[in-house]
């Protein structure tokens, strides 16, 4: 493509475009008119200042590298009001997905949270630890305390497997 | 009937009180729960990680509840319902996906099941057991108490892959509530977000958009606010306190699981209903039910 | 002995850029029959038409091959070329060198030139097979029907009847003036829109060579271009039309309530009302669903508009009436809807009383409205501070209606003008747009016109209306110039939703079977080319009908139109053209299946007595054959067959396309 970017002199990279394409199946963002719709009602506007419209188009004309590379991706809050309203069923949500998959595969910042996440889950089947409650009486309860069921962790082979999905990409 | 259930991460290690008010008012409709071999994530945060890997852990968890032998699979937290049903759909859209992870189940000897119908406690209630049954089932009608109620946004959006209820004007829930005796308020922000997705990276964020969706819910002078995901359980009650201090405001908001209120219209003991668990003032709603 | 001449054009470079149009012109001569073979540039040009005339009166040619473009694009004119020098016209043969061969395959000439003299050597083995045919006339009724009593079907009757043709005009409301009469003023002229619609309306009804036919419908209709029947179904108004004087007395004794869905439900009706303000004819109508003594058939109840009619015009005893008609063509002028917004859930349409459409903000700025043209909000009846117009509801969105509305933009426009006008400086107002579209002949200016009277443009939509407890609406909206999300508060709220196709496109499918595009509007016979007729012959198209358009294109296409039906018309009869289904009774064995699958149910079934035995053979109506063939493919027997297109025929042209396999097989020369 013919475009330069002049306030960071980025060009367009259409094979990361592609990259965001496969994972898309089948939902296109080159559908996208800009009527702002999504952006007016978007849930993470007003305190992170995500545009989810700008992510759209930002891709659509291939700027993608310095979208997978940023911190803004990582504000939506996937409340999906974007993809509900959109009139040409373009979806910021799943572009911001994929482009979060494409800052993993590429080892950018990603919140550690994320990661913490996937290690829990690795390790023991949940993405996060069992905590203490305190109730009204302020003493501490857990799930023996309270009669609950015993977590039952998966199996063995489950973290083999599991390792293996995490390395697919997409074709 | 026997009901899987799959309870995701978030009720097994901290919503406790979700969890025990869920199996204590089944069973008052002939439901058995039935757990699932393993208990594990869906998927949900693996989504910004690798899309794929958060298919392949929303199939195993449909495979596991296959093995259960039971056709129907009951999912009580929102987020869940929606890793599961956006895998569902794209596995059984997409060959080559599917093809993948089956072949990836396979490795442990499991098999996913196409016949597994989902549900959240919503819609199987509202649906399943229905309006009737549960006005029958009622003991201490809910009089006079005004509620708001917040259904989420995951089990509302987006209506192309089927949801529980319209994403536009829901009504089960509220259809739930005033079946109890009690009315359900309806408000401008009915529709907003709870912000908990924001807790992985921008928990400031997160809790202003709770605090302020607590905020108008408390100009409304409504008794109480009922939920039915444990992520929005988490970010009203649990952490109320938190949220108020945030957006600078005092938060005072009884705020309840439906099937804490369903249990109470039951005339289910409160303790057992995980009503002294719930981190936000449930006692001053407590203290209006009719006795 | 047969002579054929075969004629290969360039088509400038267009064919012979690729092949190699001497070389195909020699081959032509080398194969049986032909007598003169020739290329050149334009074939269809006076030079080109000449050459073939001369070649025909020199060498007595009685065949001829053209190779050119598709037969689309000259047939006709080579038909009449040849018909010019006494040659029957169906006795040419147009191969196509250009859409056939030199487009598709532009990369690979040498290969295109062997196609292209197969092509020819092909045609010319079906030239020679081919039988002279005439043109059959069949006369014509001078009488025309126009369904749709709008602008459309108004202008269209006045061209129709000024021409000389009897028109019935058929309209299903009590009164003719359609959506134009529902307007406030027109863009871009503000011109008020009932002062130059009435006139018009008041010339249908005094014009004697149109007959108009309110609260009426079309039931029935049978027959073909030219020679049409139909039903129409005059609904009763237990109002003697000739008695009535349009006092509206019994308006005002009438107890019973009812929306009045001229004014868009803003306001109340009664029972028995004339339909609207400056309603043709001026006629009152009873609502059978509303009216105490029809709706219980309870003779004893209410009575009292009969008491107050001075005129004693009314007559609960008129029943609904059939008339016949015969037409030579109609014109299609039903009209469209206007969306519903309310499915449109997050902008709170039906919900919130202070969020309105477009179509019920006309009527509010309409002196002859709910509020005598004082701009109100329906719920506080006070005047508004603040109104915000959202554009583009329920069109140019996969949920609903994919297409552009085309008016939405400047109906809009015109409103914000309006509400300034008649409100001053006191009122904020806003339009909620994505793009705005001011393309037609002085739109651009009108769009000025509102930014100079300081109308606020704010480039985003927002994603949800909400309401506040006095009924006031706010919302978000991220400005896209100013890149700020910005915190709107309207007292009224404008939704733009757009037009829709109507349940009369769906009656008008069934009745005349004809064809719907793709966005449910009734479909034209070409986009481009004949915008303004159906596909089935003598029905035309004038207005929304075919797809949401403004009043200058309205007329424009039902002048346009009624032309078309003046040309169809005006000498009295019409010629068909020969190539048809012909039916051989000796083989037809009735069973029906061709009378089954034609989609312009062109073939009947005639009872026919052959040894004392009744049987069925078909028979084809030709005015109605469009000559696709259907029938004559699937019929088991061969008895039905399209004329030029016999088996012989066109396996003589398989036969020459792989000519080594004939050769084999035995040719068919």
């Amino acid at each position: 493509m013919s475009l330069t970017d002049l306030m960071s002199m980025a060009k367009p990279n259409l094979e990361s475009r592609e990259k965001i394409f496969a994972r898309l199946c089948g939902r296109n963002f080159l559908n996208c008119y800009l009527c702002i719709k999504c952006t007016s009602g978007c849930t993470a506007l007003k305190l992170l200042e995500l545009k989810p419209h700008e992510i759209e188009k930002l891709v659509n004309l291939g700027f993608v590298d310095e979208l997978a590379s940023s911190d803004i991706i990582w504000t939506c809050a996937t409340c999906l009001k974007c993809f509900q309203r959109c009139p040409q069923k373009a979806s910021p949500y799943h572009v911001i997905i994929a482009l979060r998959n494409l800052a993993v595969e590429r080892e950018a910042k990603v919140p550690e949270a994320y990661m913490k996440a996937v290690s829990q889950i690795l390790e023991g089947g949940l993405a996060e630890q069992p905590q203490k409650v305190a109730n009204k009486k302020m003493e501490t309860c857990d799930r023996e305390g309270l009669k609950l069921p015993k977590i039952r962790p998966p199996k063995e082979s489950f973290q083999t497997v599991f390792l293996k999905a995490l390395e697919e990409k997409p074709s | 009937m026997k009901l899987a259930v799959f309870w995701g991460c978030r009720i097994l290690t901290s919503q406790y009180e979700y969890e025990m008010s869920v199996r204590e008012v089944l069973p008052k409709f002939d439901v058995e729960l039935v757990d699932l071999r393993e208990m594990l994530c869906c998927g949900d945060p693996v989504k910004s990680i690798n899309d794929f890997a958060a298919d392949y852990l929303a199939a195993r968890i449909l495979a596991l509840a296959s093995l259960t032998g039971v056709k129907d699979l009951l999912i009580p937290c929102n987020r869940c319902h929606f890793v599961i049903s956006e895998a569902k759909r794209l596995i059984e859209n997409d060959e080559k996906t599917c093809g993948k992870i089956a072949a990836l189940l396979r490795e442990e000897d499991l098999k996913y099941d196409s016949n597994m119908r989902i549900w959240h406690v919503i819609d199987f209630l509202h649906d399943h057991v229905g309006l009737d049954r549960i006005k029958k089932a009622i003991v201490v009608p809910l009089k006079g108490l005004r509620l708001a109620s917040h259904v989420g946004c995951q089990i509302l959006r987006y209506s192309d892959l089927g949801r529980v209820d319209d994403a536009e004007n829901p009504v089960k829930l509220d259809r739930l509530i005033n079946v109890l005796g009690a009315e359900s308020v309806d408000y401008a922000e009915k529709l907003d977000c709870c912000g908990a997705a924001l807790t992985y990276s921008h928990v400031d964020s997160a809790l202003s958009l709770a605090g302020s969706k607590l905020k108008a819910l408390q100009g409304l002078a409504v008794d109480g606010l009922v939920v039915s995901c444990p992520d929005c359980g988490m970010m009203f009650d649990s952490k109320q306190k938190d949220a108020a201090a945030t957006v600078g405001a005092k938060l005072n908001l009884p705020v309840l699981y439906y099937t804490q209120l369903l249990g109470l219209a039951l005339n289910i003991e409160q303790d057992k209903l995980g009503l002294h668990l719930n981190q936000s003032p449930a006692d001053q709603l407590l203290a209006k039910i009719p006795s | 002995m047969t002579k054929v001449g075969v004629y290969v054009c360039h088509c400038g470079l267009n064919i012979a850029g690729v092949v190699d149009v001497e070389d195909i012109a020699n081959y032509a001569l080398t194969l049986p029959s032909v007598a003169v073979a020739r290329h050149y540039t334009y074939m269809c040009s006076e030079p080109g038409q000449r050459m073939i005339q001369n070649d025909i009166r020199a060498h007595k040619l009685d065949r001829i091959v053209i190779a050119t473009c598709s037969p689309r694009m000259h047939e006709e004119t080579f038909r009449k070329a040849v018909s010019e020098v006494g040659l029957n016209p169906y006795l040419v043969e147009i191969v196509n060198l250009r859409e056939q061969v030199s487009w598709p395959h532009n990369e690979e000439p040498q290969r295109a030139t062997e196609k292209a003299k197969a092509l020819v050597r092909m045609g010319v083995a079906r030239v020679k097979l081919l039988e002279p045919l005439e043109r059959q006339s069949v006369s014509v009724e001078k009488n025309v029907l126009v369904i749709g009593g709008g602008i459309a079907g108004i202008q269209a009757s006045l061209d129709l009847a000024n021409a000389g043709l009897k028109v019935y005009l058929v309209e299903k409301a009590p009164s003719i003036g359609g959506r134009m009469a529902q307007l406030d003023k027109t863009f871009p002229t503000l011109d008020c829109s009932a002062c130059i619609l009435t006139p018009k309306m008041v010339d249908v009804a005094k014009h004697p060579n149109i007959t108009l036919l309110t609260n009426s419908e079309v039931t029935k209709v049978k027959g073909f271009v030219g020679n049409y029947e139909v039903t129409i179904l005059r609904n009763p108004r237990f109002v003697d039309e000739a008695k009535c004087v349009g006092c509206e007395l019994c308006t005002q004794a009438c107890p019973v309530k009812i929306p009045d869905r001229f004014n868009e439900n803003l306001s109340q009706t009664c029972a028995i009302s004339i339909y609207s303000p400056h309603a043709v004819p001026k006629i009152a109508t009873i609502n059978p669903a509303y009216c105490l003594k029809l709706k219980t058939k309870n003779k004893t109840v209410c009575g009292k508009c009969v008491q107050a009619c001075e005129a004693k015009a009314i007559n609960f005893d008129q029943e609904p009436e059939a008339i016949q008609l015969k037409v030579g063509g109609v014109i299609l002028a039903v009209g469209s809807e206007v969306f519903d917004a309310s499915r449109v859930l997050e902008f709170g349409y039906g919900r919130f009383p202070n969020v309105i459409s477009n179509i019920e903000f006309e009527r509010i700025s309409d002196a002859s409205g709910p509020t005598g043209g004082k701009i109100l909000n329906p719920k506080s009846r006070k005047p508004p501070r603040s109104i915000a117009f959202v554009q583009c509801v329920g069109s140019r969105d996969k949920r609903f209606h994919e297409y552009c509305c085309r008016v939405g933009c400047m109906v809009s426009l015109k409103q914000t003008i309006l509400a300034r006008e008649k409100l001053g400086k006191k009122v904020d107002i806003y339009v909620c747009y994505n793009d705005l579209r001011a393309f037609g002949k002085g739109y651009e200016e009108f769009y000025r016109r509102a930014r100079d009277m300081d109308i606020n443009f704010v480039a985003g939509i927002p994603s949800d209306i909400r309401s506040t407890a006095d009924g006031s609406l706010y919302f978000d909206v991220f400005e896209s110039g100013t890149n700020k999300l910005l915190e709107l508060h309207a007292d009224l709220v404008v939704l733009a939703n757009g037009l829709v196709p109507s349940d009369g496109i769906s009656k008008m499918k069934e009745l005349f079977h004809v064809l719907r595009s793709r966005d449910g509007f009734l479909l034209e016979a070409h986009p481009k080319l004949r915008p303004l007729e159906c596909s089935t012959a003598g029905i035309f198209l004038a207005g929304a009908c075919q797809s949401p358009k403004d009043i200058p294109d309205t007329v424009a296409q039902a002048s346009g139109a009624a032309a078309k039906v003046i040309d169809l018309l005006s000498s009295g009869e019409i010629e068909l053209e020969p190539l048809k289904a012909v039916v051989d009774k000796d083989l037809c064995s009735g069973c029906r299946i061709c009378e089954s699958l034609c989609p312009f149910v062109a073939v009947e079934m005639k009872k026919e007595e052959k040894d004392g035995k009744e049987e069925l053979k078909a028979e084809v109506i030709e005015v109605v054959c469009q000559g696709c063939g259907l029938c004559s493919a699937a019929c088991p027997t061969g008895a039905i067959k399209i004329e030029q297109y016999s088996n012989k025929q066109v396996l003589a042209q398989v036969a020459e396309a792989f000519p080594a396999a004939a050769h084999k097989g035995g040719s068919h020369r």
